[in-house]
Order: structure tokens, then sequence, then C-alpha cells
């Protein structure tokens, strides 16, 4: 599975590691997230997020 | 239809995401006075650092603005606005016409009136120039001082200290962040900071920077002189109001905007540090975000979307401290009550503000886990009133405590 970064913060979701803070199990893959979910470091958008394999 | 930003960053290129969003046929200009296309401002300590090369600021690819019809202009210093006739002029003398118009120019440095402040070596931090120039700059220093002990100034002496300089901090307030913290916690945070060799001075004004043609000391107004190849001052923003000013737009210390982010002047929006709504400037990037997303709504569609304010969250996170407030978490009076846990040897301190038995505000300091509950106490508004006892009882646990109150 892809990580994808954040455009304005440089944070990268890694789908191995999910987001578990804010309801996003380990082992979600970007696409599968739900579209009102935001960067946890600065809360951008999930579209201001660009793959970075 | 055409819409014209002016700055490119975060503000700047976020609003032209949630235009293209809105309607992928529009017409987007970007106008940025710096040479580089975005770049991501919380990376520059990284970058000062030496934990990552220039070229790991810029994202995203210049194929990203060419997918969303986003035409960059750069190193275009927009030098007029004239909303009757919808158009800007650029510095080179160029004029463009537009249909909705967006000021994201942001903010500059605010550097105090200090006697030597214009020698070599003193900065501010504000760009990738800043940044570089200090970067180059600190590796023939060995000593620093920083003056602002808010979360830029401790950002920027945690990285000049770990590319091997001897670091002081200089706040004018007797205590560290003092717009995240209340004294209590900034004494826990300050502990932190010194067992790591971060000097620390609080309570002290700046009177002047000696040596000659390059910074050598400071010496503070009580006499007292600190070595320092670098001084930096992180002392705060100003919003560059300027042109919309000059061009008769309602201006306070930002650009006033309504919920809508409009100006006062017709299809004239704005965003971001230049920004003021309900009396705040923001200067964070979840405000600049937030307001993107409203504003490049209603450049597409008019009254599509409104601004209610964004709950301001910061972070600061340093080796063996995380600092996070949320909300009103300075707020003093008779109509706000707060409860405290400290734990000294543990590093760790919480803190949580009432008004009217109504969250307001916290400050959680390594307390990483119970960020998200208290966020979600303090937007939920929920009235504490029945659940005071289980803050003061010791038991402070947001996560029950917001479980209780969904009951």
């Amino acid at each position: 599975m892809d990580k994808w970064e954040c455009m304005v913060c440089g944070y990268i979701y890694d789908p191995a590691l999910g987001d578990p803070d804010n309801g996003v199990a380990a082992g979600t893959s970007f696409e599968e997230i739900s579209d009102d979910w935001v960067c946890p470091d600065c809360g951008a958008d999930k579209d201001l997020f660009e793959k970075v394999g | 239809m055409k819409h014209v930003i002016i700055g490119s960053g975060v503000a700047g290129v976020t609003a032209a995401q949630a235009v293209s969003r809105a309607d992928p046929d529009a017409e987007i200009h970007i106008f940025g006075a710096e040479p580089y296309p975005y770049y991501r401002r919380p990376l520059l300590w990284e970058l000062i650092a030496g934990s990552i090369e220039t070229e790991a600021v810029f994202f995203p690819p210049a194929a990203w603005y060419a997918e969303r019809g986003i035409t960059l202009h750069l190193g275009a210093r927009v030098d007029k606005i004239d909303p009757q006739n919808h158009q800007i002029r650029v510095e080179d003398g160029a004029s463009i016409d537009y249909d909705r118009l967006l000021i994201a120019t942001g903010a500059r440095c605010f550097m105090p009136p200090c006697p030597g402040n214009d020698k070599d070596g003193v900065f501010t931090l504000r760009t990738l120039d800043d940044a570089l120039a200090i970067k180059a700059y600190a590796a023939h220093a060995s000593r620093a001082v920083v003056v602002g002990g808010g979360l830029l100034g401790l950002e920027t002496a945690r990285a000049l200290q770990s590319v091997g300089l001897d670091v002081t901090v200089v706040e004018y307030i007797p205590y560290l962040l003092p717009r995240q913290l209340d004294s209590e916690g900034a004494s826990v945070l300050q502990s932190i900071l010194e067992e790591q060799q971060l000097h620390v001075i609080t309570g002290a004004a700046t009177a002047e920077i000696l040596g000659d043609a390059a910074a050598r000391a400071i010496r503070l107004q009580d006499g007292q002189e600190l070595p320092a190849d670098i001084v930096l001052f992180s002392t705060g923003i100003r919003s560059r109001i300027q042109l919309a000013a000059e061009a008769g737009m309602k201006a306070n210390r930002g650009i006033i905007v309504d919920n809508e982010l409009r100006t006062s002047a017709e299809d004239v929006f704005a965003i971001g540090d230049v920004a003021e709504f309900e009396g705040i400037v923001y200067g964070v990037i979840p405000a600049a975000i937030d307001q993107a997303r409203v504003a490049g709504a209603n450049m597409v569609e008019a009254n599509s979307a409104t601004y209610a304010g964004t709950l301001p969250t910061t972070t600061l996170k340093v080796a063996g401290a995380e600092v996070t407030s949320l909300g009103d978490c300075t707020a003093d009076g008779a109509e706000f009550v707060s409860f405290r846990y400290v734990d000294l040897p543990g590093g760790k301190y919480r803190k949580l503000i009432l008004r009217d038995d109504h969250p307001v505000g916290a400050i959680l300091l390594n307390c990483s886990d119970q960020v998200r509950p208290v966020t979600q106490l303090i937007q939920s508004g929920v009235d504490l009133a029945d659940y005071a006892e289980h803050i003061v009882n010791g038991e402070f646990d947001f996560s029950a405590l917001l479980k209780k109150s969904a009951v």
C-alpha cells in the first residue's frame, strides 16, 4: 500500500500504522479513509495529500 | 470565471485547491512575491537543523498545479489592487483582470526597534531565504540568543542547538509560551528544556545588540550581557495589510473579513495571517486551511459556505516535551474556573478551563493521548457542572469524562 504525504506540513500517512488516534485502524489504505478525515498534524483536507509511493 | 490569488503560501495554495474542487473549469492564477513555489514553512526548522535537504521543503510538484488549472506567477509582487475596475497590478507594470480576488499575503516578522538590530548575524525567520541564511551563518557560529520564547522561538532554538550551537532563549514575559501556557505549565516545560542544556531567561528585555559590523553579544535591560554570534528575533508577526488598506478596504490589525471571508470590497476575499475575523488574526495554519475552504467555495458560488472561527490548537514537539494548547487556554478572570493537575517529576501538566460550566480551553503537557478527547469536549460545548467532581477528585481522565457526558 502507498504512503501519502501532506502537502501542507509534510506529515506522511503510512497505511501500516494508520491513524488510530483519529479512528483509522492500522492497515487502512489511504483510499479507504473517509473523506472527512484531515491531517492529524495540521488539519489539511484529505485531498491535500499526494501519493509518495 | 477568473480567480486571482495574491500569495503563494499555505492559505493561497489551499484556497486554489478549494476553488478548483468547486469548479474544475475555473481559471486560477496565483501571484507570489517570492521566487519559489509553495514550500512548507513547518519544515524550515528541520532545514536549519540539517535533518532535511532544501528540496524536501518543496511540495507539491509542478504537475499538481497544472492538473487543477492553476497558473503560478512567481517573483511577481502585486503592488496595487483596483477593486472598482476588478484589476490588480504587478510590480513590473502588468495589469490583470479578475472576477474574484483573494488576498493571502500573510504576515511578516516583527523586529523590535532595538539598537544594533541591523548588524550581521541578526535574523528573523519567516521565509525559505531566511532559513537558508540562518543555516549558512550558523555554520560559522557557536552561540545564539533567541529573543522570544513562543512556539516559533523555541522551535528555532532547538534547531540551532541541534547544529551544535549553545543557545539561550530570552522571553519578556516571566514564563515561556505565554500564549499557550500558564506559569505553572511553563515551569514544567522550562525544566525539561533546561535538562537538555537549553538556557532560558524569562522576564527579561533586550536593550541593545553589541558588536561592530557583526553581532557579538546582546545586552539585556538589567545590564547582563549574553555572548551571541546569532541573534534571532521571534517576537511576533504583523499582517501584510498595506495593499488592501491602500485600496480602501477596511483593516485593523488584519484585513477585516465577514463570515464568508469577504473583505469590504466587492468580490475581494482575504484569508490566513492577513485576515482578521471577529477581532482575531489567528496566525496559525489550521485557521488558514479552514478559511481557505470557505473562501474557495464562496469565490465560486456566493453564499455557499460560512466560517465560524477555528478552535486555536497549537502543538510544540521537542525532545521530551509535547505541549498542546486548545482554545481559550490562557483565560483569566472571575467568569473562568480552572482545574489543574501537576506532575513535576513526571514532566506532566494538565489544565482545563471552564466558563459557566462549559470547557473553553485546555493545556496538555506530555498527555498526547488526551488531546483528541479534550478537543471533542471543548467543541461539543458540553455542560460539565455535574462532572466537575471527577476533575477535582484527581481522576482527571478526559476520556472517561467524555463517555459520561455522552450518556
